[in-house]
């Protein structure tokens, strides 16, 4: 299958090196040249605009940053629509608002192209091993077209729903993710504050009901006082602002969100939207006054 | 002075009314003709298009939802900005996004309108009584050409500085009363189940530092359980959300907010939205497994 991949930065780069190394015919356009050397390098082929790439292509793989990236990647001047043949499928993979990625999919459709929204989680790491979950939204049947695709980034796919429903799990990950972050980061500033080295608190937490993936990686790092990202903190800040306005849209109450949101804001008032989103924990030590430690 | 005013509503109704009593010259258009009677009925003149209520106007003002409806009105394709004579001042009273109200001012400005954000506070009850609170960004003469207007809808007229500042203080406002409210509410109920009078409770409150407009008048309106809007519920909601984005945008911890926030979102996902701010004590006896 001929395929297309837009947009290569951190996670977009491992990527589309995994669907080379699937055997997959690639072509690449990324905004900034420089960035898609690596994948030119390694056999795929550049494309001077997304209309160019869109021509060639079956199916078109997305992962910017955020939603009006997306519009201006597909609608922009010289955006991949212009380039679309009817029955083209066009995987978009980047965190944006579910009625964002609803609203491209439906003015897609109108042109016969199909859409999937793909969100992953897995950050740099799991992208670099193939091993991202990936959720998805849209048709049954343009999943299963391209789910061999799909497999080459990861292995759990999971089918959420119609159109929008892959970013709608993607919010729900990031509210459970970030909010994780955040309850590690005030259990072991307690910790220290209080006497313990947290250090072992984390190992003694990591054996009972309290273990989970973000106190083994996040909770490393913020032992390790180790901020640089991982996923940059702004990014989880884009996400909040995302995720908030649903759920005023929705009339829904998330109070823990709410506070954790509080709480990036002020980590990008620290200046630490560049930092992984551990520096969380610099947020409490700034507000209690302990330890100005080193960051 | 000849005004032109665009939207009718609860609000913009009675304000309209005012700067006719004030003796102005009024061009009236709403999206809905049927909102424009009753100030045709008072001797206003029907315009057919926003641009129209603009022609040969010294003041335009615009009492509408949200910020995609002021800059419509204002910059659309039938706007105030095709009619706007020199000289005109464009005022918004509506409450936005401070930085949408930089944005439809530097539009203005473009096409050499003066452009006032100039929000109000005090209800439908001060839009009627001509007592509305009315907070003001723009520049200082654009600001003194409008006051005779304002003097008709307010008293407490303050220039709070330069455009957006009007929207700025309305999103302060906003915090003070969203958590306000949420705050009254929860004391009273926590009198209320802990067994004491919360009538008593408010009445020894009113007398100490914790003495505040919304305690007398929206503690006394819980009290009597008299959840009639008022300010509803859902339009708290939107101002609040107001708020959380602007702090979102500048990287701002308001925990108090975010926490108020989320309440009026569960008021309106309770089917409180209609009913006014104050039935956030309904909602909080609910959570506490109590009345309602």
């Amino acid at each position: 299958m001929r395929v297309g991949f837009v947009g290569l930065g951190a996670m977009g780069r491992p990527m589309a090196l995994h669907l080379l190394r699937g055997g997959h015919a690639l072509a690449v356009w990324s905004r900034r040249p420089e960035s898609a050397q690596p994948l030119v390098d390694a056999g795929a082929m550049r494309c001077p605009t997304p209309a160019a790439l869109a021509q060639w292509a079956e199916v078109v793989f997305s992962i910017v940053t955020t939603g009006a990236d997306v519009e201006q990647v597909v609608f922009g001047p010289q955006g991949l629509a212009e380039g679309f043949s009817p029955g083209a499928v066009f995987v978009d993979m980047s965190t944006i608002a579910p009625a964002t990625a609803r609203d491209i999919a439906a003015r897609l459709a109108a042109r016969g192209v199909d859409m999937l929204d793909a969100p992953v989680s897995g950050g740099e790491a799991g992208a670099i091993a193939g091993t991202l979950a990936i959720m998805a939204g849209g048709e049954a049947a343009v999943l299963e077209r391209v789910r061999p695709l799909l497999a080459c980034f990861g292995p759990r796919i999971v089918h959420v729903g119609g159109q929008g429903a892959g970013q709608v799990a993607k919010a729900c990950n990031q509210m459970v993710m970030v909010g994780c972050i955040e309850a590690v980061a005030e259990a072991l500033h307690l910790a220290r504050a209080a006497g313990a080295d947290p250090a072992r608190v984390r190992e003694a937490l990591a054996g009972g009901s309290a273990g989970s993936r973000v106190l083994e990686v996040f909770g490393g790092r913020m032992v390790e006082r180790d901020f640089r990202a991982g996923v940059e903190a702004r990014l989880h800040h884009k996400d909040y602002d995302i995720l908030m306005q649903d759920a005023c849209r929705s009339g829904v109450p998330l109070p823990v969100s709410a506070q954790v949101w509080q709480q990036l804001n002020a980590l990008m008032a620290l200046g630490g939207g560049r930092q992984d989103s551990a520096a969380l924990l610099r947020v409490l030590e700034a507000a209690s006054g302990a330890s100005s430690r080193e960051s | 002075m000849q005004i032109g005013f665009i939207g009718l509503g609860i609000m913009g109704r009675p304000m309209a009314l005012n700067l006719l009593k004030g003796g102005h010259a009024l061009t009236v258009w709403a999206r809905r003709p049927a909102s424009m009677q009753p100030l045709l009925d008072a001797g206003a003149r029907a315009a057919d298009s926003p641009v129209e209520a603009a022609r040969g106007s010294d003041l335009v003002i615009s009492m509408v939802a949200d910020a995609p409806d002021v800059a419509e009105v204002m910059l659309g394709e039938h706007g105030v900005v095709h009619g706007a004579a020199p000289g005109l001042v464009a005022i918004d009273m509506s409450t936005i996004l401070p930085a949408a109200a930089r944005d439809i001012g530097a539009g203005l400005a473009a096409a050499g309108v003066d452009f006032l954000d100039a929000p109000v506070s005090g209800g439908e009850v001060g839009a009627i009584a001509g007592t509305l609170s009315i907070m003001v960004g723009g520049s200082a003469a654009a600001f003194a050409t409008a006051r005779p207007a304002f003097e008709c809808m307010g008293r407490n007229i303050v220039h709070v500085g330069d455009s957006g500042a009007g929207q700025v203080a309305k999103a302060a406002n906003q915090i003070v009363t969203g958590v306000g409210v949420l705050t009254v509410a929860e004391a009273l109920n926590f009198a209320a189940r802990n067994g004491v009078d919360p009538a008593r409770v408010r009445e020894a409150l009113l007398g100490g530092f914790a003495y505040s407009k919304i305690l007398e008048n929206h503690g006394q309106r819980m009290l009597d359980r008299n959840f009639k809007p008022g300010f509803k519920s859902w339009m708290h909601q939107k101002d609040m959300n107001i708020v959380m984005q602007s702090a979102h945008a500048l990287g701002l911890c308001l925990p108090a907010s975010a926490a108020a926030a989320q309440m009026f979102n569960a008021m309106v996902g309770a089917g409180l939205g209609e009913e006014d701010s104050i039935a956030m004590l309904k909602l909080l006896e609910r959570l506490s497994g109590g009345e309602a």
